[in-house]
């Protein structure tokens, strides 16, 4: 537990003194929340503006877990890489999964910091959810299920891009497209049929689904993510993800010359 | 038991041998520095035993164990920074600390001795990317400090520094080194490898030569060297000097050659005036010992330095 406690250690403060880390998972979220809830607000009835500014909040949310899993995760192993760390850890009595493991807190956390400032901005700007503390925290659940899956695609990343900038371009495409794609930034009901399977499949958009549907309804969700099926397929997906980001870490990322 | 203990081992890329057959043992203590030039096939042997790189054929044992089940005996310092530069030193010692399994009370105390010890306990919580060259190699070398640690892998550690911190990072290396630690240093600069008790001279992926800096000067340079310096870099000049030299070794240097004579002082004036006769301008002499770059040349008639060509 020593040595994963110190990798968290390591990891937040990093994410602390790394400005770009907090522009990219708490920053920009807001201000595209804060840009697009003003946009919404000339266009849609003052009836449905808080049901629309709470979705936009959860995508925000979304994009975020992806910033914190997706691109930083990833640009954290490359910049070990990069600064001879990784090269340093190699030669340590330390298990890559235990350095995962430390990582992945630390994103963790983050991620869930980001979460509550965004939709604490979300709420002072007028959204507005209901739902039950059971709903609550189900909601929790499926955030810590967006996350690992963020985290997975990360270490797939970071393993794979040798340099920091190469792993910052890759992660931002891969995060921003699929946003897209799986209806994070887009309304669900306008995406082409195929999208809405990816949309239903892609454990991020999914979790976030789940998310809006338990606080907001189905027709801010725009289907019924809380089937068995359904809850199932994220959470095996999820755990797939993450299961494919650590074997691939451990042999890619840590391989031997 | 020996600390290292190395036999036959090889390693290839590709069709390319990179270490061919080295044989090698470094006892408990011992202060050993290998050197060889640019592609001789060092730093891989350095890699092979902290375990980072993996190795074709022959046995390697550090303190009796496979390279992989012994990480917590080894510190290995490669060549380029390792540090987090986000963190400030006492930061990223308590992270190796942690790696190491140090915790809690025990792991501060530990880490401001060895602030102390490595003379940075006033800059202690300035972040490393603030640090000096000099200032973070000795952060590094404060990674040896931790318990447990029985041999020491050193990988051109003195490369960007200037002569003064280099000098600085011998006197602490050899004021912070146990009796139990073994040190194995890798170097291409001749300065540094006189601080080690033992020199091994890589070459081609092979150790061609093995003793105390003092032994192998004697056995294999030990002449004077002559160093002439001059704008005429040309075969002309280097076929008057091949005369005057033990063996016809003409080492080329940037600025000019290096020959070797038994009698260097009386040898010199001849050499000058030969040049000067056939034109060639000599702006600066020097008759020296040899140093182990000369022992390495006369033995492989291979330059060590990039900037040495024959």
């Amino acid at each position: 537990m020593t040595q994963v406690f110190g990798t968290y250690a390591k990891t937040i403060r990093c994410f602390l003194r790394i400005r770009a880390i907090a522009i990219f998972t708490i920053l920009l979220p807001i201000f595209l929340l804060l840009i697009t809830s003003a946009t919404f607000s000339k266009s849609v009835s003052a009836s449905d503006l808080p049901l629309a500014k709470g979705v936009l909040t959860f995508a925000m949310v979304a994009f975020s877990v992806m910033m914190a899993g997706i691109l930083n995760l990833a640009g954290s192993i490359s910049r070990d890489r990069e600064t001879g760390l990784l090269t340093k850890l190699k030669s340590m009595p330390i298990k890559p999964w235990r350095d995962f493991l430390g990582r992945l807190m630390g994103t963790t956390l983050l991620s869930l910091v980001a979460a509550v400032l965004i939709i604490a901005v979300g709420l002072a700007f007028g959204a507005r959810f209901s739902g039950t503390i059971t709903n609550d925290l189900e909601v929790i659940g499926f955030l810590l299920l967006a996350i690992i899956s963020a985290a997975g695609i990360g270490l797939i990343i970071g393993s794979y891009t040798k340099l920091v900038m190469a792993t910052f371009l890759t992660a931002l495409a891969v995060s921003l497209v699929t946003a897209f794609i799986s209806g994070i930034f887009i309304q669900y009901e306008v995406l082409p049929t195929f999208l809405q399977g990816f949309s239903r499949f892609y454990p991020i958009s999914s979790a976030t689904s789940s998310s809006v549907y338990l606080l907001l309804g189905q027709t801010a969700a725009g289907y019924d993510p809380i089937t068995v099926v359904q809850v199932v397929a994220t959470v095996l997906i999820s755990v797939g993800l993450l299961a494919v980001g650590i074997t691939i870490y451990s042999k890619q990322g840590w391989k031997r010359d | 038991m020996h600390s290292i203990y190395i036999k036959d081992l090889k390693k290839s890329y590709g069709n390319q041998k990179v270490l061919d057959g080295v044989d090698l043992v470094v006892e408990e203590g011992e202060f050993y520095a290998l050197m060889g030039p640019n592609g001789s096939g060092k730093s891989t042997l350095s890699s092979i035993m902290a375990s980072v790189t993996g190795f074709d054929s022959g046995t390697l044992e550090i303190c009796g164990k496979k390279p992989e089940q012994a990480r917590d005996v080894i510190a290995y310092i490669p060549q380029e920074n390792f540090s987090v530069p986000q963190l400030s030193g006492r930061e990223n010692l308590l992270y190796f600390a942690r790696i190491l399994g140090n915790r809690g009370a025990n792991a501060k105390v530990l880490i401001n001795r060895m602030l102390d010890k490595v003379g940075l306990t006033e800059d202690a919580d300035k972040q490393f990317s603030r640090y000096s060259g000099g200032m973070k190699k000795r952060l590094e070398l404060a990674t040896a400090l931790f318990p447990g640690v029985r041999v020491l892998i050193l990988d051109e550690p003195t490369t960007g520094l200037d002569p003064a911190a280099r000098r600085d990072f011998f006197a602490l290396l050899t004021n912070i080194k146990h009796d139990q630690t073994s040190i194995f240093l890798i170097t291409h600069l001749g300065t540094d490898a006189e601080a080690a008790s033992r020199v091994g001279l890589i070459h081609k992926g092979k150790i061609v030569a093995e003793g105390t800096p003092a032994a192998l000067r004697a056995q294999y340079a030990p002449e004077e060297a002559i160093t002439i310096e001059t704008p005429s870099l040309n075969s002309g000049c280097e076929s008057i000097l091949r005369g005057f030299s033990d063996g016809q070794k003409v080492a080329r240097l940037q600025n000019g050659y290096r020959i070797y004579a038994h009698d260097g002082g009386h040898v010199l004036p001849e050499v000058v005036k030969a040049l000067n006769q056939t034109g060639v301008t000599v702006n600066r002499t020097e008759v020296a010992k040899p140093t182990l770059e000369d022992v390495f040349f006369k033995l492989t008639e291979h330059p060590m330095q990039e900037a040495q060509v024959q």
